[in-house]
């Protein structure tokens, strides 16, 4: 974990040549054939992630944003092209392997939080382990541990229909994290909440960033999300419209105030 | 190509992968409880079905000895009046069980051994025809064989047209599919002659045997002859050629008494005085009273003695009667009636599984299958309803078996639970009501080893049934896509 003072600027962690790639796609395409009609969901997408990386993507409803997340979150295959999470190509994988990447190698948080109604905090943050094979009393110490890490150890026993919006999304958090992934992959977190329970999300989300060296992509259209990421990416009908560091964008706000 | 290091994924404690399945039913009670409410109908209806052909069954054999021992008086007086058709004879000795009857074949006939068994032989052979031909449609049977019926069938098959006739019209009936072979039916009919002169022997025997019996009344009716059947009338009858045994005789000339005494009160009852006295006993008008209300008064004690003294004012002899023998009569009577119903209530019972028949199998089977389409339906709602739970799971590294196994398990607590109480329920009905039907004769013969059987087969068809019915939907479940997490309503 690189956590020194010089890696922590954002354009010297994307640069750094000690970087691996973590995901990269290649000529990604999807295509859906709903009877007659044939929708290019991606038009051939070839992008490069790093590790420790903090990656948002922006782009409007039905630019193939949502697609291009199931793609690079090994949910979905595409129709053309690759995806290699890890290095590992994932359209190679049979079922058990992908069940085994999604838990182990891949956190999701969704906008909606999708925590598991009947079940408390803790329960919820130690499903995955349980899929993962950790021993109940290991996944309940660790389950803990993270549910302290997004400051709600007081309430583990809270079901998610007791807790706020902002709880609820931080028991996700804390969840995604179960396994220790690599790669977290946020859907709009900040959608459904207000400015301020938002603010709490995001900190959370950059401290794991700049603590953790986890990776972080991230669809938003939230503008405080700018602030903290290392590089923007815009997805407009099925292609990257454009990728730059943060740096290179705040120059461009600059020069347009 | 780097390749992804997999470890198997442990299986779940299977305690945990309940829990999760209990939790699902928890969270959506109510709905589980409509699916619990379904499959409890559904094997309530089994269970009763088949907890009612049970019971039926077991009184029927129970009531079947107690019929015919209560049927024996009028078996004897029918033997000792009318001799029996050709017909009966040949079914008396086609399908006798006991050996009695056997003997009774072989006196009035007077057959030897040889003879005898040839009789049984030729005469089970034409009861299989006999049968056949009397199940036969009238259409079909007009014809084969005319306006004949019975044994005149084979009488008018003797004749070598008709016999050419019939077989080429049966021939030619595709959709008749006859009994055996025509060959053997073509043997017997060549043997007829033996055989009705066989019965016509055993007929003779038993006309003369009547007619010897019927001058040794000395005057007295049949009846009241009988009740001297253990002493000397019974020495009569074995003279005649009857078999009756010192054992058969004692119980039949008690019975001949229990019958006379039974007539001689509900005589006595029809006399304008006496029915006057009980109407006001009973505080009814004279018109009302019946045999049976008369009856269920006789029941009590009081009433009995009572009665007793009216009959011997009036005239009738009831001097040496104890109260207790017209209990014990009234007791008879009732206990008459009863079998009397139960072998009404038990006519129809047999065949099938545990002899619930094939129209009640029907019945079950489609009961079910509403059931299963109901599960399926319930399990389908529910898998749509927790798509985003489902598939988030699977985000969270769940494997399709895990999902499947989750809700094969949740439909099986449903089927467990609709099956326990269904079948307490089905049982609980079946109970009631074959206790109205049967009453005290249902307690003599409650058949506890197979109801426990058929409880346990219900409930465990019902988790089956869940089970089975839920195999679509957990599949659909399983294959559900992860990405469907992702999808916001």
């Amino acid at each position: 974990m690189i956590t020194t003072p010089e890696h922590t600027s954002p354009a010297a962690v994307a640069e750094a040549s000690e970087r691996r790639v973590i995901i990269r796609s290649v000529g990604m395409k999807k295509i859906y054939q709903r009877g007659a009609e044939t929708t290019h969901a991606l038009r051939g997408v070839d992008v490069e992630i790093y590790t420790g990386e903090f990656i948002s993507v922006m782009g409007p409803s039905g630019s193939g944003k949502s697609t291009f997340f199931n793609m690079i979150g090994a949910l979905d295959s595409p129709s053309e092209g690759r995806v290699f999470i890890d290095e590992v190509d994932v359209a190679q994988l049979t079922a058990e392997e992908l069940a085994f990447l999604r838990c182990r190698k891949i956190g999701y948080i969704f906008q909606s939080y999708n925590l598991i109604q009947y079940m408390t905090a803790l329960e919820n943050v130690t499903t995955p382990m349980a899929f993962g094979g950790v021993t109940p009393d290991e996944s309940r110490k660790r389950g803990m541990e993270l549910l302290d890490l997004v400051g709600l150890k007081t309430r583990w026993f809270h079901r998610p229909i007791e807790m706020s919006g902002g709880q609820q999304q931080r028991v996700a958090i804390a969840r995604a994290l179960a396994n220790n992934p690599s790669i977290l992959l946020c859907d709009e977190p900040t959608a459904n909440l207000d400015h301020k329970t938002g603010d709490e999300i995001l900190t959370i989300l950059q401290k794991l960033n700049q603590e953790r060296g986890v990776t972080i992509i991230c669809a938003t259209h939230d503008h405080r999300m700018m602030n903290m990421c290392d590089r923007l990416m815009w997805i407009r009908d099925g292609a990257i419209e454009r990728i730059a560091r943060r740096d290179e964008v705040e120059v461009q706000l600059a020069s347009i105030e | 190509m780097k390749t992804i290091d997999v470890q198997p994924q442990p299986l779940l404690g299977f305690a945990r992968t309940l829990r999760i399945a209990l939790s699902g039913v928890k969270y959506r009670l109510f709905r589980a409880l409509v699916t619990v409410a379904v499959i409890s109908v559904a094997m309530a209806f089994l269970m009763n079905i088949l907890a009612e052909s049970l019971i039926k069954m077991t009184v029927a054999a129970t009531a079947k000895d107690q019929i015919a021992e209560m049927r024996l008086v009028d078996r004897w007086i029918a033997r000792l009046s009318i001799p029996p058709t050709t017909a009966e004879i040949i079914a008396s000795a086609a399908r006798a069980g006991e050996p009695a009857e056997i003997e009774n074949l072989r006196t009035l006939g007077r057959l030897d051994d040889a003879e005898l068994t040839r009789l049984r032989e030729l005469a089970s052979a034409a009861d299989t025809y006999l049968t056949f031909f009397s199940e036969l449609n009238y259409g079909r049977r007009r014809v084969l064989v005319g306006s004949a019926e019975s044994t005149a069938i084979f009488d008018r098959l003797q004749d070598a047209t008709a016999r050419e006739t019939f077989f080429s019209r049966l021939a030619e009936m595709k959709t008749v599919r006859f009994v055996t072979e025509t060959e053997a039916f073509d043997t017997l009919l060549n043997e007829w002659p033996v055989l009705r002169a066989y019965t016509e022997r055993i007929r003779e025997g038993q006309a003369t045997a009547i007619r010897t019996v019927q001058d040794n009344l000395n005057g007295r009716t049949l009846m009241q002859s009988l009740r001297a059947a253990e002493g000397p009338f019974g020495q009569v009858i074995r003279d005649a050629g009857f078999n009756l045994s010192p054992a058969e005789a004692e119980h039949l000339s008690a019975k001949v008494g229990a019958v006379a005494d039974t007539a001689l009160i509900e005589t006595a009852m029809n006399q304008a005085d006496i029915r006057q006295a009980i109407a006001a006993r009973l505080d009814i008008l004279p018109g009302d009273v019946t045999p049976s209300r008369l009856w269920s008064l006789l029941s009590d004690r009081d009433n009995a003695a009572w009665y007793i003294g009216v009959m011997n004012e009036q005239g009738f002899a009831a001097s040496g009667w104890q109260p207790d023998d017209v209990i014990a009569l009234a007791d008879s009577r009732a206990r008459a009636q009863l079998l009397k119903q139960a072998e009404r209530a038990t006519m129809e019972t047999g065949g099938g599984l545990m002899g619930i028949g094939q129209r009640m199998t029907w019945l079950a089977f489609v009961s079910m299958l509403v059931c299963a389409v109901g599960i399926a339906n319930a399990m389908l709602m529910s898998v749509t309803e927790r798509f985003r739970e489902i598939a988030t799971l699977k985000c969270l590294g769940a494997l399709d078996g895990f999902i499947m196994t989750v809700f094969l398990i949740e439909a099986s607590i449903l089927g467990l639970v609709g099956g326990i109480a269904g079948t307490l329920m089905g049982l609980v009905i079946a109970l009631l009501r074959m206790l109205g039907l049967f009453k005290s004769l249902l307690l003599e013969s409650i058949p506890l080893g197979a109801l426990v059987t058929a409880s346990l087969l219900s409930i465990v068809i019902g988790v089956l049934l869940a089970a089975v019915s839920a195999v679509y939907p957990s599949l659909r479940a399983a294959r559900l896509a992860p990405m469907e997490a992702m999808r916001i309503e």
